[in-house]
């Protein structure tokens, strides 16, 4: 019924180092939400839900504790019911779930041949005498990757996460996702396990595209909760380059190297669960404070709000992969795993690989700049709206939920030997060998890579010689007495206000102005001009709006297909009783022949025959004759 | 070990150095009267006499981002590859850690940018951060390919190896390497046609953008992180890819490679002296160029061995 073995444990502690930190936040936040008794019931249930899919022993359980996570989380989403946008992402994200739902229902009953309390090792079994696992691998994909939020299932993250409470958002981004991860690689290990190399492939380039769109649509993004909605796809895309080499590796032989990347990947899991708390922590406190969600309405708030300010420093240096910060650590191993690809003998997948780390590594690139402004444009320079004028420090509660969670960032980056010992034991209980030994061979000063001309980073070393040459700089910028004056800054003769900054829209112009065969962005320029004058103006307002491009393409136009369709069905109905019941004759021929086309033996010439039957009498009885 | 403090403090005497060594051989080019060499540290010791004024508008950033700039690089110092054979280097650091440090430094500088509530810091801020994002990836592909070649990430091993054992049968693959590097160089240092560090025109300026809200020693401190960066570079690109010379005695081998680092500083110089700075927009085909031939260069090394 329940099962306790080191990835559940590992997952376990996941969910209490997320959520602890976060209950202090969320009683914080609690004053700001009006359906209080709504509210905790299903922050409670959503926080055990999640502990239970991660304990659930077998199918049955799992998919309770599954159903009970989404719900849970759905009815979050809708705690400030009022708003209108609120109802539509809550919809959405409804959809969203349920539609990766049905695919696990699928891969359920199929695994366990339709006795849904059988444990995975039965399920095991079942599945090493089915005809097509590639079947059950995709159906894996789409129903923990559209929880995860990969693409192309991200679309409903950056309606979901903005619409829920801040605490939610950081729980959910931080945690549910990772517990889609844990569903995803719990099912690969022990149901799955021989994998073949296109599943790998096809992992790593989910992984790929997750984390270049995601860090291109945070760039162009506003609203600074849907800008951290669209990294969480971009660090999802990171945890599933590591998993995807993982998974190549290990159906290549190269034992060693697939336990270094499952490591990286499970690193990132918690890296990512740390700053991306912290940063919707962070998000929620501004937001909390200035009553808006847009990035434009910020600056300054480092003034008034020191500790959120500082927290948000740690978690965009973390999140932004810079040393010598955690989230630097698990992507460099990700970076040595890739290099390990120099040993792979296929040539053509030798030089696909390169592509990922281009992929990653511009990832990497963006990520700064996008942390720089969303750092930059919130927190400093002059107050850009009145509502940040008056911002202050928050409440107690919410400040030690902030910290409490830095100090879990800080730990990852400190002890970094002792949490990979425990993902090292994780999957060696996974059938996984051991590299632990090989990684740190001199004790915990250095961490070596596992690849052949692997590198080596030692984490404490550069903290300490990071702090202590900035420690002597600054000692001997005290011991100089250097004459300070204070003055304003120097505005080419104008004054400096805070219009005359720069905004969030134009820091991430370039950027979007070299991607906008990607963005196809939306402006609009308006100018109230003085007279006559073309460069006189009194009062000007320029705004980009960036359309995702999946949602526009694979979202949008299905859905205008089966309109599409749907009318031309309807269209032939003619409300004649006559053609339903022809309708209904011609559909019971479709699924009587295609039973008999996939179940029994296949024939070219009696699959001809019956597709020109059911032709013919599709044009004689529905369409009938044209008029 | 002897050798190696004596390697960083003459790289750090000389980052000043070479900054003026390249204006001034422009300016010879250009026929004009050519500044002198020590003007570097004249202004080095002339702003650290200076008062220091802070804008009214700034926070604590501006307070501590200097350091925070200038200290990754002097980390940074510590981990280049050995000047002399059989000379100390630390071997716990490799090549994606200096690539890190770098980003660092270069994210506190952009966030100095932006403290300051100018039009122009946000500007320098914006165009930094567009063009070090594009130049993240030719950095990690060009280390790849070259800790093939080298056979260690490992910088400092990476260097003693390539001096130990030329790569002769991967030239083409090292050329094309050395390729990406170099336009690296140009584009991390703000050089022309990236960037030009002379003019404080606003369509060109990125990096002198960043920092106009500075003065007294912040800025200093600034333009030494800019100068120790060249420092950095430039013997990151004579380590890895002019790999010679180091077999000699130690004041001989430091004396090559002192001679080393003013050769790139000429051919920065040549190269600024031909080229017009390029449209910010056009910036990413030469980072693309970059990529390129980091791509080919990773490739050739691996279908044709060459």
């Amino acid at each position: 019924m329940f099962l306790f073995d080191t990835l559940s444990l590992i997952f376990i502690a996941l969910i209490l180092l997320g959520a602890i930190p976060n209950l202090f936040y969320s009683f914080g936040y609690l004053p700001h939400i009006k359906r209080k008794t709504h509210y905790q019931i299903h922050y409670f249930a959503f926080i055990l839900s999640m502990l239970g899919v991660v304990v659930a022993g077998n199918a049955l359980v799992f998919l309770f504790f599954w159903e009970l996570m989404s719900l849970t989380s759905w009815q979050l989403i809708l705690t400030k019911v009022e708003d209108k946008e609120t109802i539509k992402a809550a919809r959405f994200y409804f959809f969203m779930t349920h539609f990766g739902f049905v695919f696990l229902l699928l891969f359920f009953l199929i695994a366990t041949n339709g006795n849904l309390d059988s444990s995975f090792a039965d399920m095991k079994n079942i599945v090493a005498s089915f005809a097509y696992p590639t079947l059950l691998f995709f159906m894996l994909v789409f129903g923990f990757l559209s929880k995860a939020g990969a693409v192309p299932f991200h679309v409903w993250l950056p309606y979901a996460h903005p619409a829920a409470p801040s605490p939610v958002s950081a729980l959910m981004s931080g945690v549910m996702l990772k517990v889609a991860i844990y569903g995803f690689a719990r099912f690969l290990f022990d149901v799955l396990y021989p994998w073949p190399l296109e599943w790998g492939i096809v992992v790593l380039v989910i992984g790929s595209i997750s984390s270049l769109v995601g860090v291109l649509y945070a760039l162009s993004e506003h609203d600074i909760k849907a800008l951290l909605a669209n990294h969480s796809i971009e660090n999802i895309g990171i945890i599933l380059i590591g998993f995807g080499m993982g998974m190549i590796f290990d159906s290549l032989g190269f034992k060693t190297l697939s336990t270094f990347a499952f490591i990286a990947a499970l690193f990132h899991v918690f890296n990512h669960m740390s700053f991306k708390s912290l940063l919707f922590m962070g998000a929620g406190s501004v937001l909390h404070q200035t009553h808006t969600k847009n990035i434009e309405k910020y600056g300054g708030l480092i003034k008034s709000m020191p500790v959120t300010a500082l927290t948000f420093l740690l978690a965009s240096i973390s999140i932004s992969a810079l040393p010598p910060s955690n989230g630097f650590l698990s992507e460099w191993m990700i970076f040595q795993s890739m290099l390990g690809s120099y040993n792979i003998a296929d040539m053509s997948l030798k030089l696909a690989i390169p592509f990922a780390v281009f992929a990653l590594a511009i990832t990497g690139g963006l990520a700064i700049a996008c942390f720089v402004k969303a750092y930059g444009i919130t927190f400093l320079g002059l107050n850009r709206s009145k509502n940040a004028k008056h911002a202050h420090e928050v409440n107690f509660l919410m400040k030690s939920g902030m910290i409490l969670m830095s100090l879990v960032v800080i730990s990852l980056m400190l002890f970094t030997p002792f949490y990979i010992f425990w993902f090292d034991k994780t999957l060696v209980s996974l059938h996984h060998i051991s590299v632990y030994a090989k990684m740190f061979p001199h004790g915990f000063w250095n961490m070596h890579s596992v690849a052949v001309h692997g590198g080596v980073v030692s984490p404490l070393i550069l903290l300490a010689s990071l702090v202590g040459v900035t420690l002597l700089l600054l000692f001997a910028y005290k011991a100089l007495h250097v004459k300070t004056r204070v003055h304003r800054t120097w505005g080419c003769g104008y004054k400096t206000s805070a219009k005359t900054q720069y905004s969030a829209t134009g820091f991430a112009g370039p950027i979007r102005r070299f991607f906008d065969w990607l963005y196809k962005s939306n402006e609009h320029f308006h100018k109230e001009n003085i007279g006559e004058h073309e460069t006189k103006f009194s009062d000007s307002n320029y705004e980009v709006h960036v359309k995702p491009l999946f949602e526009t393409s694979l979202y949008e136009s299905s859905k205008k297909l089966t309109n599409r369709v749907s009318y031309w069905v309807y269209r032939l109905a003619h409300f004649e009783q006559t053609r339903y019941a022809a309708m209904i004759f011609n559909l019971m021929l479709l699924v009587l022949f295609s039973y008999r086309i996939f179940l029994h033996e296949f024939s070219w010439a009696t699959f001809s025959l019956e597709f020109i039957v059911v032709i013919i009498s599709i044009k004689v009885l529905i369409i009938g004759d044209k008029k | 070990m002897i050798i190696y403090v004596t390697t960083i403090a003459v790289l750090l005497l000389l980052a000043p150095l070479l900054l003026s060594f390249i204006k001034s051989l422009k300016m010879v080019l250009l026929f004009k009267r050519p500044s002198s060499l020590l003007q570097g540290y004249r202004n080095f010791s002339k702003l650290m006499k200076k008062e220091t004024i802070i804008s009214q508008e700034t926070s604590s950033i501006t307070t501590y981002a200097p350091f925070l700039v200038l200290s990754p690089l002097l980390v940074t110092m510590f981990f280049l590859p050995p000047v002399v054979h059989g000379a100390f280097y630390v071997s716990f650091v490799d090549a994606f850690t200096i690539t890190g440090l770098l980003s660092l430094s270069t994210f506190f500088l952009m966030l100095l940018g932006l403290d300051s509530a100018s039009a122009f810091g946000g500007m320098g801020s914006s165009r930094e951060a567009f063009i070090s994002a594009l130049v993240e990836p030719a950095m990690v592909l060009t280390v790849f390919s070259v800790s093939m070649m080298a056979g260690d990430l490992g910088i400092g091993q990476a260097g003693v190896n390539l001096a130990e054992h030329f790569p002769k049968e991967h030239m083409a693959s090292f050329l094309f390497a050395g390729i990406s590097f170099f336009i690296l160089l140009i584009a991390e240092n703000g050089r022309i046609p990236v960037d030009n560090p002379e003019t404080h025109l606003e369509l060109t300026m990125v990096h002198e953008a960043m920092i106009l809200d500075l003065s007294g020693v912040y800025l200093a401190i600034i333009e030494t992180a800019a100068s120790v960066k060249f420092v950095i570079f430039a013997s990151l690109f004579v380590s890895l890819f002019i790999p010679l010379g180091l077999q000699y005695s130690a004041p001989v081998a430091i004396l090559i490679f002192i001679a080393k680092l003013f050769g790139v500083a000429v051919a920065v110089a040549l190269l600024e002296v031909n080229t017009a700075k390029l449209r910010l927009f056009k910036v990413p085909n030469l980072l693309g160029i970059s990529i390129v031939f980091a791509f080919l260069s990773l490739i050739t090394f691996y279908v044709l061995g060459a």
